[in-house]
Parts: C-alpha cells; structure tokens; sequence
C-alpha cells in the first residue's frame, strides 16, 4: 500500500517537472522566422522549419517586415495587390508581410540580429541603412546581384544615394519625401500678409501670427513637432549651414559654423517671442494644431494630405517651398529603401526587392500617397494626376541627412543641445561649440 | 532526522520546475548583463565583441546624462515612497475604524492599483498638457491664472507630475498591506494601553507601529525597487523631454540600448543599478534590525 503511494507522488512530481518543461520550450520558438533560411537560422530556430520543407518542396516563404501602418491604405495595397500579383507571377514563393510601428521596428531589427531571426526583406527608414551596413547584416546588392545595375538604373539617382555606403550599394529606393511649406490659407488673409518665399519673410509671417484668436487661445505661427535632424536641417541648410563636411568626417567648423548657429538662434528667438512651439512633452499635436488654427505653418510630408483629408476635411491650406534662406531652399530628403538582410533566402528576396521597385507596385503605392523612385512609374497618369508636383520639384533640391553608422547618436545630442538654446540655458554657440567637440568623436569612432 | 536519499531525490524533482524557471529567466540573464557590460558590444561590433574590461563602467559615471537620470530617479523614489506609504497607511487606518460600506471603500482605493499604467499615464498626461483639463479649469473656471501653466515642459514640472502619478497609483495597495497587517494586532494589547492610560497617539507610536514593523519593512523594500524601476509613466508623459532633463534610469537605459545601440553601456547601467537596489535594501534591513533591539 505505501510503495503503491509514493509511487503514485513520484509520478505526479515527474509529470510536473515535464509539463513545466514542455511549457518552456514553448517559449523558446520564435515568432517569426524564415522558413528555408540560411543554415544559420535553421539551426538557431530548432527543427520547425523541417516539416514544411518536406511538405511542399520548391515552395519558399519570405518574411518581410516594414512600417506601413496596420490600418492604412498602403498595407492594404500591399496585402491584397501587390503580394497576391508577386505570388502569382512567381508561383513557389510566398511573401509573409509583418507590420511594425516605424520607432519598433528599428528596435525588433536590433533585437533580431543579436538572435539570428531577421527576416529576409525589410523596408528600412533611409536613415538607418548606414547603421545597419555597419553591423554587417545587409546585403551588399551591387557585388552579389548581377543584374543590380539594370534595376538601379531604373530608380532616382537621389534616392539612390541614400542606399549607398563606403560605395557599395546595401539597398534599393523604394520611395521618396520630402518637406513642403503647409499654411492656412485663412490666417495670411486676415493677416493681410503673402505666403512667405525667404527666410525673412517667415519669421515676420511666424510673429505677425502669433498672439491669440477670437476665443483668447493662444496660437503660435509656426509649428516644429521635434528638434531632430529631420526637423532642423531644412533651417540650417537653407541658411548656408551643415552638419559636417561633405565627406562626413568632421563637425567642428560646421555644425558650429557661423551660419548653422544663426540658424539655430532664429529658432530660439522665435521660440522666445512666443511665435513657434511644438516640441514640447505638454504642447498640442501637430495635425489636432493645424487642423483647429492653433498653428498656422507647418513643414511637412505628402502623407500630410491624406491626414487633413482624414481628419479636418473641411480645412483650407495651401502649400509652397520651404522658405530660401541664403543658401536657397533646401529640404530634407526622407523615404524609404528595401533591403535584404545577409541570412536571407536571396534569389527569392531579390525577386520580391526588384517587384516592389518595378513600374507596377510603384504606381500602385502611389495611388496611396507614396511617391515613387521608379522612372517610369513617375512619368505615369497617376503620378501625374497626383499632387506631388510640390514635393517633386522641392526633392530636386532636397538632401539626406548624413549617412554615417552614428547618424542615431548624433540626431540624439543635436536635439539635446538645441532644447538647451530654445530654453535659454546655453547660447547657440556655447551649444554648438560643444556639440561639434561631440560630432567629432562620435565619427571618429 | 536524516533525509533519505529517495526523498532527497524527491525534493530534488520537486524544486527543479521552480530552479529551472528562476534559472533561465532570472539567473542567465543577469550573468549575461554582468558579461555584457565588459564588452563593446553595439553597432559595428555586433557581430564581434571585443572585450574592454570596465571603459562601460567609467563611461556611465563620467557620463552627465548618468547623473541627472540617477537623480531624477533618487528623487521619484525618496518622493512617491513615503508619499505612498503614508497615505496608505492613513486610509487603512480610517478603513479599519469604519464598520460600514467597508468592502466599498476598499475597492474604490484599490481600483487605481488595477489600471494599466498607460491609461493612467495617458489620462495624466491629458490633463496636465499645457492645453489640459487642469489649465482649463484653473484658468477658464476658478480664473486663478491668466495663461496655460507649461506642467510637462519643465524637468521638475514633468517629474512632478510623473510622481503624483506614481502616488495615486501606489495608495491602493499600501492600504492592502497595511490593512492586512492592522488587523493582526491583537486588541488586548489595545486594552492593555487604555487601561496605562495612553492616549491615541501613544497607542499609535507604541502599540500599532511596532506591531506591523515587519509589513513596513517589506513595503519598504518593495517600494524602494519599485521607484528605481519607474518606466511606463516617464515614458508616456514626457518621454524624457526636454532633452533627456526628465529620463530616469530605465528610459534612459532604454533609449541607449534601443534607439542608439549601446547595449554595452545599458548593461554596464543595469549592473550599477542592480547594485545601488542590493546597497538600499541591505541598509533598510539593518535599520529595522537596530531598532529592534
């Protein structure tokens, strides 16, 4: 009688022990892996992919990840054209597209690499290819593709350019933007005042705006949601400023230049008459600021349009080119390039690398308000019928922010340092002066 | 009594399932930050990492970003601590005298306990946005002021409210524990101090805090790693805006491993960190200790 209990309490504890077991190696699968990936990923993810492999034989799926948003009408292109077309013109190949917010999936894509679970494609934010070229995951095209070249040559020189690093190529463009110049059209009228051209002009337009409307609120002329890069480098550029020099090895002399820190001091003092907001943790969001008159300029992308139209139907704005200072008007260059990371099942991701950049997809992608590299897909009716003619003419003058590995670290401190001018701590100069001392290490490195 | 070996054996296969979790989860991770932290190991060296004995370490100590985070994280905690303790320890005191509504009161001061941290943070960062509710009635309704206060746009404005958060939320299980531990001591001792004549505060001081010492101690503790780990709240409200002024040392640990990369950094301020709590909580048990004696 007794064996037969403590037989009985061995069993239930070796059942525990298992079950608990079984629960863990649950957790050890990841979530998203390539199916016929590279030998490294096979023996990194454990046996799971065997089964499917021996189930369908030629049959391959490729993971690709990007930032169009869950709920949009790009990821609904995506999903029910473009992918189904790829798969029925190239049977045997299956595309399984992942969504990610944009500031995740910088983030999923560091974390996958340190675990070998990257997927095959991704749409990178042009801004991080320096980056991850850096790392060693990406694909150099142009050394490993032998057609590279007819693909490139078929997409925007520009937008190209910011798939380039240490002259190869680790990507191709698969769509552009740029800033334009939105204001409301009401404000300058009863301002009595032009749509500003220069620099000038925009900080008087930015004043006269500002104070407050018919209800007592306080409205502000001009709106920047941030202090990054990507927010200041229009101002700096168009003044005759930069960030460093033209081979981006060094900052001193110019990201404290005299111009850049004019640049910045225009700002602060805007910012100090109380004309320009935005930055700021308690401050009101940008479209909510436009769309209720609160602020009255904004530079922004074409995704702006679909936005107004979403949310503030009924608002009238207009657009122009970012005001010339006197170096011209120079925007930022943004977008996004497709890329293939080095464990990738490559012919099949090259395949779906070289659709998504091909007249096709491009013209199908900008029906939804991206706009295309591809040169034939631009010369097309929709592109045409779009209204992209602002932002393709301010692109022609446009730049990409530097494309060095430690763009990251840099776009951080230069935001840190210009909150420091706008709030009075530091003057421009004593900021930048410091900041190049900064640059310069970080590039160094 | 000896242990035998089959029932050692049995306790053997009876911990395992627990030492296995607490193992993977637990242990493996902290040798690995602790192996981290030596290493260069961020973009460029991801792949290969090379070993730099303790430059991780001197540059988080040399680093100002390092002192103003530790601070602002030192301060939440010396704050939202007591801040919490004390005002849950009052309701449970009141909570424990009322013999009505009773369960009621209980769940109206736990529900905020029960909320996600992002609602709340969220709900917060609505009304004090220098376009907020509080703006709005302070100054369109009891017209106090004349213009919108900039709550979040300060360091210490943006903390503040990130603490008050942290306060409201925390009060709810204070008032559990505390209650939970005032309904352990024995009323004679109550009688007892009546009878000495001791006042309601006598009681108080020599009766009901001794009494729950040990609970005090544990929130304490609890509370204290609980304040060095705020994240969610600093997250949603501020973001660390203006200009990393309001970080602490999760948020700031977070945007160094994950927007610049430096996981060799963030290790290295994880271990310090682990190492500050460890410090703290060895302090706050001799305190107690002393005056037990």
């Amino acid at each position: 009688m007794m064996k037969v209990k403590k037989n009985k309490k061995l069993l239930a504890i070796l059942l525990t022990t298992v079950m608990s077991l079984a629960a863990l190696t649950g957790c050890g699968e990841s979530p998203v892996e390539s199916e016929t990936g590279s030998e490294s990923q096979v023996s990194a993810t454990a046996e799971a992919p065997a089964a499917t492999e021996s189930a369908s034989q030629e049959e391959v799926t490729i993971n690709f990840w990007h930032h169009y948003s869950a709920q949009s009408a790009e990821n609904e292109t995506l999903m029910n054209v473009l992918i189904p077309e790829f798969e029925k013109e190239n049977p045997g190949i299956k595309v399984n597209a992942v969504s990610h917010e944009w500031a995740d999936l910088h983030q999923k894509i560091l974390i996958s690499a340190q675990s070998n679970t990257l997927p095959d494609v991704a749409r990178l934010d042009s801004a991080w290819v320096p980056e991850f070229e850096k790392m060693g995951i990406l694909t150099a095209l142009d050394e490993e593709m032998s057609d590279f070249n007819d693909v490139s040559g078929g997409l925007l020189e520009s937008a190209m350019s910011t798939a380039k690093v240490d002259g190869h190529f680790y990507g191709l463009a698969l769509n552009t933007n740029t800033k334009i110049l939105f204001y409301n059209v009401q404000a300058f009228k009863d301002a009595g005042i032009e749509a500003p051209k220069t620099m000038d002009e925009f900080v008087d337009a930015a004043k006269k705006l500002a104070g407050t409307n018919a209800n007592g609120q306080q409205v502000w002329g001009y709106d920047e949601p941030a202090l990054a890069g990507w927010n200041l480098c229009p101002f700096i550029w168009s003044m005759g400023g930069s960030i460093t020099n033209e081979e981006e090895t060094k900052a001193s002399g110019y990201i404290n230049s005299p111009e850049t820190v004019k640049a910045i001091e225009t700002l602060a003092e805007l910012y100090q008459a109380g004309a320009i907001t935005g930055w700021n943790a308690g401050d009101i969001p940008m479209t909510d600021g436009f769309g209720t008159g609160r602020y009255m300029m904004l530079l922004e992308g074409p995704w702006k349009v679909a936005e107004m139209q979403g949310s503030y139907p009924d608002f009238e704005y207009a657009t122009t080119e970012m005001p010339a200072g006197d170096a011209g008007s120079i925007s930022v260059l943004g977008g996004e390039d497709i890329a293939m990371f080095n464990s990738a099942n490559k012919d099949a991701a090259w395949k779906f690398m070289k659709f998504m950049t091909s007249e096709f997809a491009e013209e199908e992608m900008a029906k939804c308000g991206q706009i295309p590299v591809n040169k034939e897909a631009l010369e097309s009716d929709t592109v045409k019928a779009a209204d992209y003619a602002p932002f393709l003419e301010a692109i022609k003058t446009a730049k990409s922010r530097p494309t060095v590995a430690c763009w990251s670290e840099m776009d951080s401190e230069l935001s840190v340092a210009v909150t420091d001018v706008m709030n009075g701590k530091k003057t421009a100069q004593e900021a930048m002066d410091k900041l190049a001392e900064r640059f310069d290490e970080l590039l160094a490195e | 009594m000896k242990t035998s070996r089959k029932s050692k054996i049995q306790i053997g296969l009876l911990l395992l399932p627990g030492l296995l979790v607490f193992g993977i989860f637990t242990i493996y991770p902290i040798l690995k930050l602790f192996i981290m932290s030596f290493f260069e190991w961020d973009f460029g060296s991801m792949l290969s990492h090379r070993f730099i004995g303790l430059e991780n370490y001197k540059e988080v100590l040399g680093d100002e970003y390092f002192r103003t985070v530790f601070i602002n994280s030192l301060v939440y905690t010396l704050v939202t601590v007591p801040g919490q303790m004390l005002a849950g320890f009052l309701v449970a005191l009141l909570l424990n005298q009322i013999t009505r509504f009773k369960v009621g009161y209980r769940v109206l001061y736990y529900l905020p306990v029960i909320t996600s941290w992002v609602v709340a943070s969220l709900i917060f960062k609505y009304v004090f946005n220098t376009e907020g509710l509080l703006n709005y009635f302070l100054m369109n309704i009891v017209h106090i002021t004349s213009a919108n206060v900039r709550w979040l746009d300060t360091r210490w404005g943006g903390m503040t409210v990130a603490m008050l958060l942290g306060i409201w939320k925390g009060i709810g299980w204070n008032m559990v524990v505390f209650l939970a531990a005032l309904q352990t001591v024995p009323t004679d001792l109550y009688e007892a101090a009546a009878i000495d004549g001791a006042t309601a505060w006598d009681k108080m001081w020599n009766v009901t805090i001794p009494s729950i010492r040990g609970t005090i101690l544990f929130a304490l503790v609890m509370l204290t790693i609980g304040g060095f780990n705020v994240f969610t709240s600093i997250k949603m409200i501020t973001g660390g805006e203006p200009g990393h002024q309001t970080d602490v040392i999760l948020t700031w640990m977070y945007h160094k491993a994950f927007s610049t990369g430096k996981f060799g950094y963030a290790a290295a301020l994880s271990f310090i960190t682990t190492v500050v709590l460890a410090i703290l909580a060895v302090i706050q048990f001799k305190l107690m200790q002393q005056k037990d004696q």
